[in-house]
């Protein structure tokens, strides 16, 4: 009798959390009926172009400014490397989905707490493909929910003209980092920031055209 | 199997001919140079160019390309400026380095920056084409078509973490420096072409405040 009290009490705690945790990051926005089981993300996934942005990176009060370097080599693997403006070397990463390789990086930033997030913004600035399991909508966004190992990814669709506009990265509590892109084309986005919610850091990528 | 052998050594012969743009130089041709270069960069007080710079990286199809002015006035103020395609401006002096990017300040100390520090010197060294002193480096030097070619592989093995090895190219009338060439591996490399150089023109010193 004890015993099944306690699992009731648990049950009742775990619901409790589901039901409070559901709220944080969909609270505002209304469910609606599912128009698509999956999305591609158009923004670096043509093999043919070279993805180049100026970067900034904000970091605790920090800045670090340079080139991000973006191309997809094969179906699955990006390299991603990031220079000074002098074009030195800082960093040289291969990213999917599942795996990741360090070509190279500098004695300054060879941190493992730096790379991790690092693999982590830079996998989710990449990702291609998303399954969906809900779908909900604001004012001026479908809103698509793609689980993503325990976290889930909310992905924001103008519905005036289905750009990608904002990727939303959250555990079931709360937002962790969210990802805005502008585009003319949604094809391309020239720009794009990276903003953490747990901590003080900020990337923001301008494209820009060799001369 | 001694068909294979020279067929070999005709390809490698054939291999040699098509890439013979480089000439090792003779003791007699690398003092004259050296000579040269010297000669000319002792007169350099100041100096202002051009420049254009071609990132490359084996696996993009296209070099990233950028391009500004670059100043110099003795003993050791320095100012990169990227105009095309964003406005970043890097100023070294006194131990400082000053960036401005897109009109967001900032500042170093080289005295913290052991490796700041060095680059410093090695962008100075590069441009002004006074390097051949510097104990830091083993050097090779070439001919190459109306241009010598001055290779610096570095000693010092953090160095050679950032850089493998740095290629001069000097015009062979003026002895100064036409290009610079900063080897990260056999496939990675920044490529820096100058141009409209102009040598001792009158620049004052808050062209270097950033």
């Amino acid at each position: 009798m004890q015993k099944s009290t306690i699992q009731y009490l648990l049950i009742n705690c775990v619901l409790a959390i589901v039901l409070i945790s559901c709220g944080p990051v969909t609270k505002n926005y209304s469910p609606k009926k599912l128009d698509k089981t999956s999305y591609e993300a158009p923004y670096f996934s043509n093999p043919k172009t070279d993805y180049v942005y100026k970067t900034n990176i904000t970091v605790y009060g920090n800045e670090m400014s340079g080139i991000f370097i973006a191309k997809k080599i094969n179906d699955s693997i990006h390299r991603v490397v990031f220079t000074t403006e002098f074009g030195n070397k800082l960093l040289d990463f291969e990213i999917s989905d599942k795996s990741f390789k360090v070509n190279s990086i500098v004695s300054e930033l060879d941190r493992k707490i730096l790379i991790n997030t690092l693999r982590d913004d830079f996998r989710l600035l990449l990702k291609k493909e998303y399954l969906i399991q809900e779908q909900f909508e604001n004012e001026s966004d479908n809103i698509y929910k793609s689980a993503d190992g325990n976290r889930d990814n909310y992905l924001f669709l103008s519905k005036k003209d289905q750009k990608l506009e904002k990727v939303i990265h959250a555990s079931k509590t709360k937002e962790k980092i969210t990802l805005t892109f502008s585009s003319e084309n949604n094809i391309f986005a020239e720009k794009i920031e990276i903003i953490h919610q747990n901590i003080k850091l900020k990337i923001e990528f301008n494209y820009f055209k060799s001369e | 199997m001694k068909t294979k052998i020279y067929l070999f050594l005709l390809l490698l012969t054939v291999g040699n001919a098509a890439f013979a743009q480089e000439q090792k130089m003779s003791d007699a041709e690398i003092a004259a140079f050296k000579q040269d270069v010297n000669v000319v960069s002792k007169k350099i007080k100041t100096l202002s160019t051009d420049f254009v710079q071609y990132k490359h990286l084996d696996f993009l199809s296209k070099d990233i390309e950028t391009s500004g002015k670059m100043i110099f006035k003795e003993p050791n103020m320095l100012q990169w400026q990227y105009k095309k395609p964003y406005n970043y401006s890097i100023v070294f002096k006194n131990g400082k380095i000053l960036i401005n990017d897109e009109g967001k300040k900032s500042a170093v100390d080289i005295g913290n920056s052991k490796i700041f520090g060095r680059i410093n010197k090695l962008i100075v060294g590069s441009v002004s084409g006074n390097m051949f002193d510097d104990k830091e480096f083993t050097i090779s030097y070439f001919k190459v078509k109306g241009q010598n070619l001055a290779k610096f592989i570095p000693k010092d093995a953090t160095l050679k973490k950032y850089i493998k090895q740095i290629e001069l190219t000097f015009d062979k009338e003026e002895a100064t420096v036409v290009q610079v060439k900063l080897l990260e591996s056999s496939e990675d490399y920044t490529r820096i072409v100058l141009k409209n150089k102009v040598i001792n023109a009158k620049i004052d010193d808050s062209v270097f405040t950033n």
